[in-house]
């Protein structure tokens, strides 16, 4: 036996499409309203970008270990993977058919796998208004069958979509992933460089990567950059679920403390 | 930034003399009161300039505030409907947060409200001031019902303009003209309610201190709407097919329909 030419096969390396291709058992990917169907945003032109003809959201249904699923992936190198009218239409109707299809006794496993920073600004109210439907999607299928996500690309969650990750079943998250609310250029623009310094790669990491949520209880899952394990991780979230806790404040230091001693106190490095 | 008085206003005025609910945070006020005899229990996230958080001062959506929001909402008496008040100027923006980990306390809320509505209490939302981003998704935007007083003060949208300046690499003329050219890009109440989410808009006299008319009309506009509580259990997919909708969201309709049409082979 000749050794492998790679160790791994990077996740975060590919695109939306092919992170979903990945996911389902091979040869069972089908896109829906694929690229061709050349459904784009027409708010972009008019603001300086040139668009998408999948606009950064892949839909495609096949099997997960032989039972139907479907997933649906972000685009983070189109508009850093955000979600505007389509992308968020794609996601919430996924969910909605999904939900329709577990209530109908034809389960239809569904993943997230999400690499986006969030509402698209472009498009702000129709993402907002979107991201609204998917949370209330997601909590409403997670009634009958876990939502999985899986965040392992090179933008991770941030905005609107963390806050629907996070009321996902199960987490799977990379530790080149990142999951927060505010992006680091917005923290320091609205809060000073003294806050965060949006270029300061290891604090960022510290704060928002997907070691320290997976430390903190927040993923149900770490995995390399790798796509067999990912797929494992993924398999293993719909035959043995390990929901994620209940939303419940857990315990931290005193935010009155100064930021660095907060941080260390948090067991973060610097 | 100053710290707006319009929720603690609104708050103050539409719950009188009921008792607060007690083991919240100081910037989380709610009290249960009743409409035309129905029971509400009122919600409302308002400024506190002692806040153990420094970027939570100024009424803004926090780790206590979203954890807060969700105890509060979660402790709602059965048969009793709630009520969101709304005014918001965004989510906490700091590293301490983001630490703890922001986007579960701002989802422990949103799950909340969703939850109540699901299980069948009647959620109303009354704008009365900011509605931003992350914090109007955690607190407002779940409701099955969504009033807005008619003022241009009233900001609804997903991040501030110097931030979004800086993340677009737009100039803040050009935000500007963009904002007046495509209504999604839009901060103001009157094109937000375009999209089909805003269920009725008040002209009110004084929105920071609303005159007993004031409060009259929008709790006469709450009493119509308990008396058909659906009206305030719909499901935000519903506002699709609200008539702004069929226009402003048709995008969104047919992606619907091309995918339920492609679902199964």
């Amino acid at each position: 036996m000749t050794a492998p030419l790679l160790l791994t096969e990077s996740f975060a390396e590919r695109g939306a499409r092919e992170r979903a291709r990945a996911l389902l058992d091979p040869q069972s990917f089908r896109e829906l309203i694929g690229p061709f169907e050349r459904i784009a945003s027409p708010y972009l032109a008019a603001q300086g970008v040139v668009p998408q003809s999948d606009d950064g959201t892949v839909v495609a249904r096949g099997t997960i270990a032989g039972v139907r699923a479907c997933v649906v992936a972000t685009d983070g190198r189109f508009l850093g993977g955000s979600i505007g009218e389509i992308g968020g239409a794609k996601i919430a109707g996924a969910l909605e058919l999904a939900r329709r299809d577990a209530q109908r006794g034809a389960p239809t496993r569904l993943v997230l796998a999400l690499d986006t920073g969030g509402i698209r600004l472009q498009e702000a109210n129709l993402g907002i208004l979107a991201v609204s439907e998917i949370c209330d999607a997601i909590v409403a299928l997670r009634e009958l069958m876990p939502v999985i996500a899986v965040i392992a690309g090179r933008v991770g969650v941030y905005g609107g979509l963390s806050l629907s990750t996070a009321l996902c079943s199960e987490i799977i998250v990379s530790e080149g992933a990142r999951v927060g609310l505010n992006g680091p250029d917005v923290v320091e623009t609205e809060s000073g460089i003294e806050e965060m310094d949006s270029s300061d790669r290891p604090l960022i990491w510290g704060v928002t990567g997907g070691r320290l949520r997976f430390r903190q209880g927040f993923a149900s899952e770490l995995v390399s950059d790798d796509v067999p394990a990912i797929r494992a991780a993924v398999e293993r979230a719909f035959q043995a679920p390990n929901e994620l806790g209940p939303l419940v404040a857990q315990a931290f230091p005193d935010p009155r403390l100064e930021r660095d001693d907060f941080l260390r106190a948090m067991e973060i490095e610097l | 930034m100053s710290a707006s008085v319009r929720g603690r206003a609104w708050f103050e005025r539409l719950t009188g003399t009921a008792r607060p609910v007690g083991g919240l945070p100081p910037s989380v006020l709610a009290a249960d009161t009743t409409v035309d005899g129905h029971a509400v229990r009122a919600v409302a996230v308002v400024p506190d300039r002692s806040a153990r958080f420094a970027r939570a001062r100024n009424g803004e959506m926090g780790i206590d505030e979203g954890f807060g929001v969700a105890a509060a909402v979660n402790g709602t008496p059965a048969g009793s409907a709630i009520l969101a008040i709304v005014d918001v100027p965004g989510q906490a923006f700091g590293i301490r947060e983001e630490a703890v980990g922001l986007q579960r306390a701002l989802a422990a809320s949103t799950q909340a409200y969703i939850r109540a509505r699901r299980g069948g209490h009647p959620v109303l939302t009354l704008v009365v001031g900011k509605a931003i981003s992350g914090a109007f998704l955690a607190h407002g935007l779940q409701g099955g019902w969504i009033g807005a007083l008619d003022d241009a003060e009233i900001e609804i949208h997903v991040m501030s303009e110097a931030a979004v300046a800086r993340v677009t690499r737009m100039e803040r003329d050009d935000l500007a003209r963009v904002a007046r050219e495509i209504p999604a890009t839009a901060r103001d109440i009157r094109t937000f309610a375009t999209f089909g989410a805003v269920d009725r808009i008040f002209a009110v006299s004084d929105p920071d201190a609303p005159s007993d008319a004031d409060v009259a009309e929008v709790t006469r506009a709450f009493a119509e709407v308990l008396r058909t509580p659906e009206l305030a259990r719909r499901n935000p997919i519903e506002r699709l097919d609200a008539p702004g909708a069929l226009h402003t969201r048709a995008l969104a309709r047919r992606v619907r329909d091309e995918l339920q049409a492609q679902w199964d082979v």
